[in-house]
């Protein structure tokens, strides 16, 4: 009788299912858009609420995950019941919003400079600029603790001896010092998202301006600035929350400083506690969203007329450059010293201490002992390949599938009135606004018992990468959707055309100087990812990430260093390729 | 399926050796019923070029893969336990220091093995639950030689407080990491507890440069940024054959943390585990260890760093979670005031 009654039931939802089957097919059909919406809906409510889910789950219960526990709002009380934390989270506040500031004012006048003046040399500048991407935070860092520790940084032993100075000019282990270096760490990231916006950018309006009267630079001020404010908020938005949640750069120079800020209290507390206290973390981490997702809604408000910010038409249009006459040497020279502090100053010191045996200020007397041993040890490691192998498929593989999936987020959060737009916009930050420890534990938790076997494969690395740095992509592409008109698809609308084929033939295209950034931007991240990846690899599936901190962990520096030119190297010709297709379609 | 025959067939033969008594019949049986696994996944914080070396070694005899995780010792320690909870291990081996070991043990992770190898260490270096301390890690005072002269160089931890070196000392901060809590907590052992007291407030009061771990500290005494540093003292040994100018103080009794070797008692290659830990605590292994600057507690065998046969080891205490907050708490108010 039971069999019977299961059998019927089963009958029953057979049908069930396949009538729903057949009405979803027809709604595809007929409305393709809301179909691949809910999809799109679907794949980022699992990426990012499942491991998060398990992290929220965490902060309210007394034990570890997988052991028996009680509710409890312990954790919260733990974390934020001392007035102390709060000095921590000004003193953070502080510490992101300056590294961020600078950042974003480094990176736009080095976009405005390379893309829209007659600067000599800009392209040049144009592709290095992004290079310092690919350079883990950890190893910027230490490149500026060689170069600026006030007893013998690189560069105050030079000025120190050249000036005839008794005391040293600059001290890392300070406030500037640590807002610098992250500064220094977040400027290629700010230039990707503000370079693109200003490649997309229609002159008419700056053409109008001249026409009126003004002077270029009075231009440049009162237009082309102002209408970047979608870009410049977008990156202001992501680096302020990248500082926010950062530890490598305070772990180096903020615990020497005996500055304290939000991540090193997590890190006290939580994370390096012993043992570690994940529930205590994932509550730390929560405090964490609710920072971002309150960045998120003041940036969705700045941005909300996005028709004041649509400076991509359906005229034709070739960003121009503008004549600086005498100044653009000058020009050049700025340019030249930005790039001088995020690519080649850290690169200089990354080769010095490859070259060394052992780092040391070098002298005369000690330039006979440089040696390529380091080098030659990477290359005779077969772990060196696997590892440049598994996160050359993660950069290539991960940053394509994150980008198609940013794509369409930016279409349809920007573009579209479809309800529960902005839900799927939240649902994308979720798992960015949690430290990169703690969600690695909750992807860790989330997958390690999943039906599907992809726990202790490279699998889970590209779940987790596609996961966490999606928000970097949207926000990436986003800027620039933000900026293409609507009357480009209505055009095509009106000329017969389906959501897809718009979205293939006309969106597609504009967005690509954005979607490119995109790709640059996680490609580069992906390669050296390092806070999921020493959670999630498995022997084997061993990234860069890893290797290089593993290197860092033994004191192999100059190993570590050596494997960082590489990358560096790599990276530098993969965003030179990007590059070339950017300009291919947009000059 | 005669694969997996097989495989019951040798694990079978594994078990019914181990109860036969006979050291040579046991590890004859483990490494038959070991190359039907083919290979072990050990979990660890030892030093990757150390394992890398040994990983050969233990290839070239066993014909065996080793496939190693490496990671900090709490890494180590939270993978292993949420794997273990999650019912998917995928380790054979865990192997780190004292501390999360213990924990690891509490939690009902590891197996018991004897292996034939542990009866070549000294009783003293044999934890009833762990079995044999393989080796300790040694923290003591480093030096830069360029910097200090080695007559003018500390001669024991109460010249630390000397004035010349104010400002000159770098150690990591004992509110972040954990073993440096350990360490300033167990100086009872060899100064006795007034002592210690007053030594603990009085370096704290020389406002020391603290750094984030013990490796941090070593690499600014090796670059010259800071003269003198507390740190592991193998690093004398390891960064002073690249040259760098190092030299460590001969205290006369040096605190310090052991490490062990486990086996996991749902480990997925268990012969073949058990056949790495004979050859991990095997003389082989352990002089080769040695060679790299390791403390091992194998009689007779010391690393090439001058006077490592005359250190006296004195194992720091351990502390369980709570022990550990109350010690960062305490610390923070002496050394951040």
């Amino acid at each position: 009788m039971q069999i019977l009654s299961n059998s019927r039931m089963g009958a029953r939802s057979d049908a069930a299912v396949s009538r729903w089957a057949r009405s979803a097919a027809r709604a595809f059909r007929v409305q393709p858009i809301h179909a691949t919406f809910v999809l799109v809906v679907a794949v980022v409510a699992f990426l990012g609420l499942y491991p998060c889910a398990y992290l929220l789950y965490g902060s309210v219960i007394d034990t570890p995950l997988g052991v028996p526990g009680h509710f409890t709002l312990g954790n919260y009380v733990h974390a934020y019941g001392d007035p102390a934390i709060y000095a921590l989270i000004w003193s953070s506040f502080v510490f992101a919003a300056g590294s961020s500031a600078l950042s974003v004012f480094l990176a736009l006048l080095l976009a405005w400079i390379t893309i829209r003046t007659n600067a000599p040399g800009r392209r040049l500048f144009e592709i290095t600029a992004i290079i310092p991407n690919v350079m883990p935070p950890l190893l910027i860092a230490i490149s500026w603790v060689l170069l600026l520790n006030p007893n013998n940084g690189l560069i105050n032993v030079a000025l120190t001896r050249g000036l005839g100075l008794r005391q040293s000019l600059f001290n890392i282990y300070s406030l500037p010092g640590l807002i610098f270096v992250e500064g220094m760490n977040l400027t290629p990231l700010a230039f990707l998202i503000i370079a693109a916006a200003l490649k997309s950018m229609d002159p008419a309006l700056e053409e109008s301006g001249k026409t009126l009267g003004s002077s270029e630079l009075g231009v440049a001020a009162r237009i082309t600035f102002p209408l970047m404010r979608p870009a410049l908020l977008a990156a202001a938005t992501l680096n302020f929350v990248r500082a926010i949640e950062s530890f490598d750069v305070p772990a180096i120079i903020a615990i020497p400083a005996r500055i304290d800020v939000f991540t090193t209290q997590i890190y006290r507390e939580a994370l390096g506690s012993f043992p570690p206290n994940q529930n205590l973390a994932a509550a730390y981490g929560v405090g964490i969203l609710v920072i971002a997702l309150i960045c998120v809604y003041i940036y969705r408000s700045l941005t909300s007329r996005v028709e004041t910010f649509a400076t991509v038409t359906g005229r034709g249009y070739r960003p121009h450059s503008i004549d600086l006459g005498g100044w653009k040497y000058a020009a050049s020279g700025v340019a030249f010293v930005i790039l001088v502090m995020t690519l080649l100053l850290p690169l200089a010191v990354l080769l010095l201490v490859a070259l060394l045996p052992f780092y040391h200020v070098p002298t005369w007397a000690t330039l006979h002992t440089f040696t390529l041993d380091h080098f030659r040890e990477i290359l005779q490691n077969d772990r060196t390949y696997r590892a440049f192998g598994n996160s050359g498929f993660l950069a290539v593989a991960g940053a394509t599938v994150c980008v198609l999936l940013a794509a369409l987020i930016s279409y349809f959060t920007v573009r579209t009135k479809i309800a529960g737009r902005s839900v799927l916009e939240a649902l994308v930050f979720v798992p960015w606004a949690f430290p990169g420890v703690a969600l690695a534990l909750g992807l860790l938790w989330a997958y390690v018992d999943f039906p599907i076997p992809i726990y202790a494969t490279i699998w889970i690395l590209f779940i987790g990468y596609v996961t966490r740095f999606l928000p970097y992509g949207v926000r990436t592409v986003s800027s620039t959707v933000i900026q293409i008109h609507q009357e480009l698809e209505e055009a095509s609308k009106v000329c017969g055309a389906g959501y897809f084929a718009t979205f293939r033939r006309i969106l597609l295209p504009l967005m690509r100087p954005g979607v490119i950034a995109a790709w640059i931007v996680l490609a580069t991240i992906f390669i050296r990812e390092f806070s999921i990846s020493i959670f999630l690899y498995s022997p084997g599936s061993e990234p860069l990430g890893p290797l290089l901190y593993f290197y860092y962990l033994d004191g192999n520096y100059g190993r570590m260093a050596a494997v960082g030119l590489a990358i560096t190297l790599i990276c530098a010709l993969l965003v030179a390729l990007a590059q070339r297709l950017s300009q291919s379609e947009t000059g | 399926m005669i694969a997996a025959k097989l495989k019951h067939i040798g694990v079978f033969i594994g078990l019914f050796c181990l109860g036969s008594g006979t050291a040579l019949a046991q590890s004859t049986a483990v490494t038959d019923a070991a190359k039907q696994e083919g290979k072990v996944v050990a979990y660890g914080s030892l030093e990757s070029d150390t394992v890398e070396a040994l990983k050969q070694a233990f290839q070239r005899k066993t014909g065996l893969q080793l496939e190693y995780w490496r990671a900090s010792a709490t890494k180590v320690m939270d993978r292993a336990l949420s794997e273990y909870r999650a019912g998917k291990p995928i380790f054979d081996v865990v192997l780190t220091n004292s501390a999360p070991m213990h924990v690891l043990e509490k939690a009902g992770i590891f197996a018991k093995y004897e292996s034939p190898a542990a009866k070549e260490f000294p009783s003293e270096a044999i934890d009833p639950v762990l079995g044999p301390r393989y080796r300790n890690v040694i923290i003591g005072i480093m030096y830069n030689k360029d910097l200090v002269k080695p007559a003018d160089a500390p001669k024991n931890l109460q010249d630390l407080l000397k004035p010349e070196f104010r400002g000159k000392i770098v150690m990591p901060d004992p509110t972040q990491h954990t073993t440096t809590a350990q360490w300033l907590a167990s100086l009872y052992k060899i100064m006795g507890k007034e002592k210690a007291h007053k030594f603990i407030d009085d370096l704290a009061a020389t406002k020391p440069i603290l750094v984030e771990s013990l490796l941090p500290a070593a690499r600014r005494v090796t670059s010259g940024e800071t003269p003198i540093g507390i740190t592991y003292i193998k690093y004398a040994y390891m960064y002073g054959k690249q040259g760098a100018p190092l030299d460590y103080v001969r205290l006369p009794k040096m605190l310090g943390d052991g490490h062990y070797i486990t086996l996991s008692n749902k480990a997925v290659h268990p012969n073949a585990a058990k056949a790495f830990i004979d050859f991990f605590l095997g003389d082989q292994s352990m002089k080769l260890m040695a060679q790299l600057g390791e403390f091992v507690n194998l009689k007779g065998v010391y690393p090439p760093l001058p006077g490592a046969d005359k250190i006296q080891f004195v194992q720091m205490d351990d502390f369980n979670g709570k022990g550990f907050a109350q010690l960062k708490k305490d610390y923070a108010q002496i050394f951040t005031r």
